[in-house]
């Protein structure tokens, strides 16, 4: 299904001319206001905009969680907009990861099945190795058979990030993780994702409004009103801040 | 509106409409039965009565047969000679005197079938519209000549006949060839209710009916300006004091009486199903409230945190089920209308014919609705309200502390005390039977609601493994996926609210066990009878009045078999009633020179023989009792009020066929006046002639008596089974909608945990699981919970079915037979109950949308 016109050969995901728009006429709002971004293979992307700026709006339909007004989102190659909700099942569980904010985890799996649950769910046994791999990487090895009610926040996320990577996925969404946790607890769980795409080459798109969490990201796209805004390479917590400053003006 | 309760409370209800929908359902359908069963004894009833009014018509006074014991209109009673009839139409003030005869016929229908009818099928003397007599005539004429009759119009319709038509009817003589010349009703009904009537003209009636110038009865009318009480005792005072002269009023209220007695017990059955409907109700409403409450967590703390009180909170709660209980008793009450128009509906599209009649709903069923409507709603709500009191307001910020439920060891002290109580109770009902029949049942019927309590507050400490265990044994053919996700998903949930898995297996639990003891003593009773028939029964043929026949066969037919070469040993069985030593018992007569070769009583002392001496043989057991023993003598008191005393001719062991009396045939004849009937006839084939010879010679005398079926041991035993089963699937049937609640039961509990879990499965979309696999998970999980309630179910019933079924006289059952084939059955039910019951919550779950669900709290 490959076609020419593809904005780019490594690109893990993209989306153009992205438009959600909720509602009409005097209560339309433009969630999504003509986006066009690409993820490249390998990078470690942060999107940042205040607050109703369109961010989760932006990864629900990259993710395939939710569908565009009009534009087009590709997984790889794969114009989700065309799939079916099998095919839009299949494809999140083998393509895409996710790590919500909180509330990750399934109550009543261990967190050895939380992990394994995309592989399982697919009745894959996946690549043992990698997943040792992993968990030795998020050190939960001597929690793997504790319920998530027995896991302490951090842990509970550190599972969500293990359980994002064991399928190797094309492309990882993170929505604000480190959100509800202590800065200590956060940056373990940065550091870990830095490490995920810097040594594992796998690919992360992160939502955060933390300028300090951005910092780990190889590059970050700023959103306001909808619409891409700004971009940065290489950021630095400070001048991640000061651009969001600017905007917030 | 000053306080906020009774706000709060209508809105708790307003917002929860479809939750608590299902409540109302379970609700209304235990009331309708109860309004329904109260609804259709009344009306019936009344219907009845006006019937039987109507009937009696212009009859003013009866004459007959007066009899020493037993109900009044059920009574055997001797026939009034027509003799009387004169001295009785002397009497100064009777204007008219009519013969009233009705004897067993039945009606040929065009397709040389005997017609079937669920009442029973008579010929009567018909004088026509302007006799005594308060049938109508519908259409056509009434029968004057010896050739002519009429039908009820009913029975005309389904036997194929039009005016005109020649109707081939079978009576105590034998068969006859009569035109049909006209249609009779009877009141409102197109027959009478369920009988199909053969009306003859009086002469014809008595030769062909084979009243031979006897009637049952005489009707009196009087002449005008008669005073009736003079008549009465002049009439009386004119015929011997073995005869009686009652008013027409009190011989219709005799005959309705008797009717209304069935009535009233079908009434009374309905009535237990009901409870039993209600019982379980009573599991899904503690259930939905339960799980609301738990649900309403924040909220109750927040405004327990805000300064409502305990009692506040409660009596919120127990508004609530309050409104819903008056709603659904409203609905109840209605539906039970028609539950009873359906009844009505039912039976007489099966031939019987009610008397149309108006649905009466009388206060006593509205009080009785509201009480078992209202009452079990709001009782079931209290432990539910209680737990929501006691939320801590701190819970509205840390909701982990917000339940102390009771703890395990306690609830294991509970729960066995009241299974123990409950077992001490039906233990004490079913071996000791205290009181009468009533009380047995009464104590019976407690200890098994208690049994059925205790079980429930017990099983919660096993749910967990148990749900384990099911799980994993569950025959893996039909969910190769036990072990994928949505299995182990299925089966974790089945683990988490153990309380909730337990009461929501619990109300499945009680419509299964009442089926695994229906099961065993069915099953154990019908072994038993196979038994006896195999090692007690010798006879080679039995022929009776058909299967749905009460009414018995003529006594024509046996004489005749009597004489055929082909056959050895013949021997009619009759029944009658007596004071033996005072006491009612049923006695059987047969001719004992037969009876022997025909049934093995496993006589113990004495001969069988000796019947036809005109002695008498019985059971061990009564022979015990009144310390009699061959030789002895008993003083019999028959109904027309004929005293005899009748000498012990033997005892013998086994009633299973023979009941526990037997007389001959002559000692029968000699007291009795009334037409004999046959209830089988037994016969043996002769030595020599082969059993297919023999059956031919036997069918080619029943041609003359159509409605007699001949039946060969295997068939008479598969007929008497076929009888038994069909007791039995009434049985079921009613027995299926207390299950069917249990299935909303589940359904309703799976939906209240797929709303808890919006959260969960919006995730476990979100990481890859289809809706197909999610649905799955559902499913799994509702197999689970109802496979649980069927062990249970197996695990109270079977046992309590060994225990009826052990305290049953032994001449019903010898052995306890455990129904592994109703086992398999309950099991396989039950997954089938799982996953109907788990279709909606698996659907609503399917159609979550996935981004609502993730971001839903
Ligand atoms: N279902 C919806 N219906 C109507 N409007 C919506 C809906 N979902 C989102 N919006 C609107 O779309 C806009 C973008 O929302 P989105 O959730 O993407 O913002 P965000 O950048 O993630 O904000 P935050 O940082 O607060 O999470 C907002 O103005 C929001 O009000
Ligand atoms: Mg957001």
């Amino acid at each position: 299904m490959s076609e020419s016109a593809t904005p780019t050969l490594t690109a893990a995901a993209s989306a153009v001319d992205a438009f959600k728009i909720y509602g009409k006429g005097d209560s339309e709002v433009r969630a999504l206001d003509g986006v066009t971004v690409t993820f490249d293979v390998g990078r470690f992307t942060a999107i940042m905009g205040p607050s109703g700026s369109g961010k989760s709006t932006l990864m629900h339909c990259l993710a395939g969680l939710d569908s565009l007004t009009s534009g087009t989102v590709r997984i790889g190659d794969t114009d989700i907009s065309e799939l079916s909700d099998k095919a839009l099942t299949r494809l999140r569980r083998e393509q895409v990861g996710f790590i919500f904010q909180a509330y990750n985890l399934i109550p009543t799996l261990t967190a050895l099945e939380n992990i394994r649950l995309p592989l399982d769910l697919g009745g894959e046994s996946g690549d043992q190795a990698w997943i040792d791999q992993v968990v030795d990487a998020v050190n939960l090895r001597d929690r793997l058979d504790h319920r998530p009610s027995e896991l302490s926040g951090g842990q509970q996320q550190r599972v969500a990030v293990a359980r994002a990577l064991a399928s190797r996925p094309r492309i990882i969404f993170a929505d604000e993780p480190t959100g509800n946790l202590d800065s200590r607890t956060g940056t373990e769980i940065l550091k870990f994702m830095r490490r995920a795409v810097s040594e594992f080459g796998q690919t992360i798109v992160m939502v955060t409004h933390d300028a300090v969490a951005a910092s780990y990201a190889d590059r970050v796209v700023f959103l306001a009103d909808g619409r891409i805004v700004d971009e940065m390479t290489e950021p630095t917590a400070d001048r991640v801040l000061d651009r969001m400053k600017s905007l917030g003006n | 509106m000053s306080t906020p309760v009774p706000r709060l409370t209508l809105r708790g209800v307003l917002a929860r409409k479809w939750r608590i929908f299902l409540t109302v359902l379970a609700v209304v359908s235990g009331v309708a039965f109860v309004s329904g069963a109260f609804v259709l004894t009344d009306s019936v009833k009344r219907a009845i009565n006006e019937l039987f009014a109507t009937l009696s018509g212009e009859v003013d006074l009866e004459v007959r047969s007066t009899v020493a014991f037993g109900d009044a209109a059920r009574a055997e009673r001797d026939p009034v000679p027509f003799e009387l009839i004169d001295s009785i139409a002397a009497v100064p003030g009777v204007d008219k005197v009519e013969v009233n005869i009705l004897r067993a016929a039945t009606v040929i229908t065009s397709d040389g079938e005997p017609l079937r009818t669920t009442g029973p099928s008579f010929g009567i003397a018909w004088e026509g519209p302007d006799g005594l007599d308060g049938r109508t005539l519908v259409k056509g004429d009434i029968a004057r000549g010896p050739g002519e009759i009429t039908l009820d119009q009913s029975s005309a319709r389904r036997a194929g006949y039009e005016i005109g038509d020649t109707v081939t009817i079978v009576g105590p003589t034998g068969k006859g060839e009569f035109e049909l010349v006209g249609l009779n009703g009877t009141g409102s009904t197109s027959n009478g209710g369920g009988a199909a009537i053969i009306a003859f003209e009086p002469q014809t009636a008595n030769e062909f009916l084979g009243a031979e110038n006897r009637a049952d009865s005489l009707y009196i009318a009087l002449s005008d300006g008669a005073s009736r009480e003079d008549v009465q005792q002049a009439v009386q005072s004119a015929i011997d004091a073995k005869y009686e002269v009652i008013t027409g009023e009190q011989s219709a209220k005799e005959t309705a009486g008797a009717i209304n007695d069935v009535i009233d017990i079908f009434g009374n059955v309905l009535l237990g199903f009901a409870a039993v409907s209600l019982f379980v109700s009573a599991f899904l409403i503690f259930n939905t409230f339960a799980i609301i409450v738990s649900q309403r967590l924040r909220e109750l703390a927040l405004l327990r945190a805000v300064g409502a009180s305990t009692r506040q909170i409660r009596s919120m709660i127990v508004g609530e089920s309050l409104i819903v209980s008056v709603l659904a008793t409203v609905l109840g009450i209605f539906a039970g209308m028609g539950v009873a128009v359906g009844i009505v509906a039912l039976f007489n599209a099966t031939g019987a014919a009610f008397p149309s009649a108006s649905l009466i709903v009388s206060t006593r069923t509205i009080l009785a609705s509201l009480f078992v409507g209202v009452g079990v709603t709001v009782a079931a709500a209290i432990i539910p309200a209680i737990r929501a009191g006691r939320i801590p307001p701190v819970a509205a910020m840390r909701p982990e502390l917000g339940f102390t439920a009771l703890q395990k060891n306690k609830r294991l002290v509970v729960g066995s005390v009241v299974t123990a109580l409950g077992v001490a109770f039906f233990g004490t009902g079913v071996f000791i039977q205290p009181g009468n029949v009533v009380s047995t049942l009464l104590l019976a019927a407690l200890g098994a609601v208690f049994i059925f309590l205790g079980v429930s507050s017990l099983s919660t400490t096993v749910a967990a493994p148990a749900s384990r265990v099911i799980s994993r044994t569950l025959p893996l053919p039909f969910f190769p996926m036990t072990r994928s996700i949505p299995g182990r998903l299925g089966s974790r949930n089945a683990q988490r609210t153990p309380r909730r898995t337990a009461s929501t297996a619990s109300a499945l639990m009680i419509g299964l066990a009442l089926v695994s003891t229906v099961a065993v003593v069915a099953e154990s009773v019908r072994q038993t009878f196979r038994d006896q028939i195999e090692g007690s029964v010798t006879a080679d043929f039995f022929i009776s009045n058909g299967p749905q026949n009460f009414q018995g066969l003529p006594a024509a037919f046996a004489e005749r078999l009597q004489q055929l070469p082909e056959l050895g040993a013949v021997s009619p069985f009759r029944a009658t009633v007596a004071l033996v030593n005072g006491d009612e018992k049923q006695l059987g007569a047969v001719r004992g020179s037969a009876f022997k070769d025909l049934v093995d009583i496993e006589l113990q002392t004495g001969s069988v023989d000796s019947l036809d001496a005109g002695m008498i043989l019985l059971h061990e057991d009564p022979a015990r009792d009144y310390g009699v023993g061959v030789g002895d003598s008993l003083d019999i008191t028959w109904q027309n009020g004929t005293k005899q005393t009748l000498e012990v001719g033997g005892v013998y062991a086994d009633s299973s066929i023979a009941g526990n009396w037997l007389i001959g045939l002559d000692t029968l004849a000699a007291v009795s006046t009334a037409q004999p009937v046959d209830f089988f006839i037994g016969a043996k084939i002769a030595e020599g002639v082969t059993i297919d010879d023999a059956r031919v010679a036997v069918e080619k005398i029943a041609e003359d008596f159509p409605s007699a079926e001949v039946q060969n041991q295997a068939e008479f035993q598969q007929s008497q089974e076929d009888q038994f089963n069909q007791l039995l699937i009434v049985i079921y049937g009613l027995l299926i909608i207390s299950i069917a609640i249990a299935v909303l039961g589940i359904a309703n509990t799976m939906a209240l945990s797929v709303f808890e879990r919006t959260r969960e499965f919006g995730l476990l979309r979100a990481v890859g699981m289809s809706k197909k696999m999610l649905k799955r998970s559902i499913r799994w999980e509702a197999v689970i919970v109802a496979v649980f309630g069927a062990v249970l179910g197996i695990v109270v019933g079977v046992p309590l079915g060994a225990a009826v079924t052990f305290a049953l006289p032994e001449s019903f059952v010898t052995t306890i037979v455990v129904p592994y084939s109703t086992i398999v059955t309950v099991l396989i039910a039950a997954i089938v109950v799982g996953v109907v019951a788990a279709i909606g919550p698996a659907r609503r779950a399917a159609k979550l949308d996935v981004l609502e669900a993730i971001s839903s709290t």
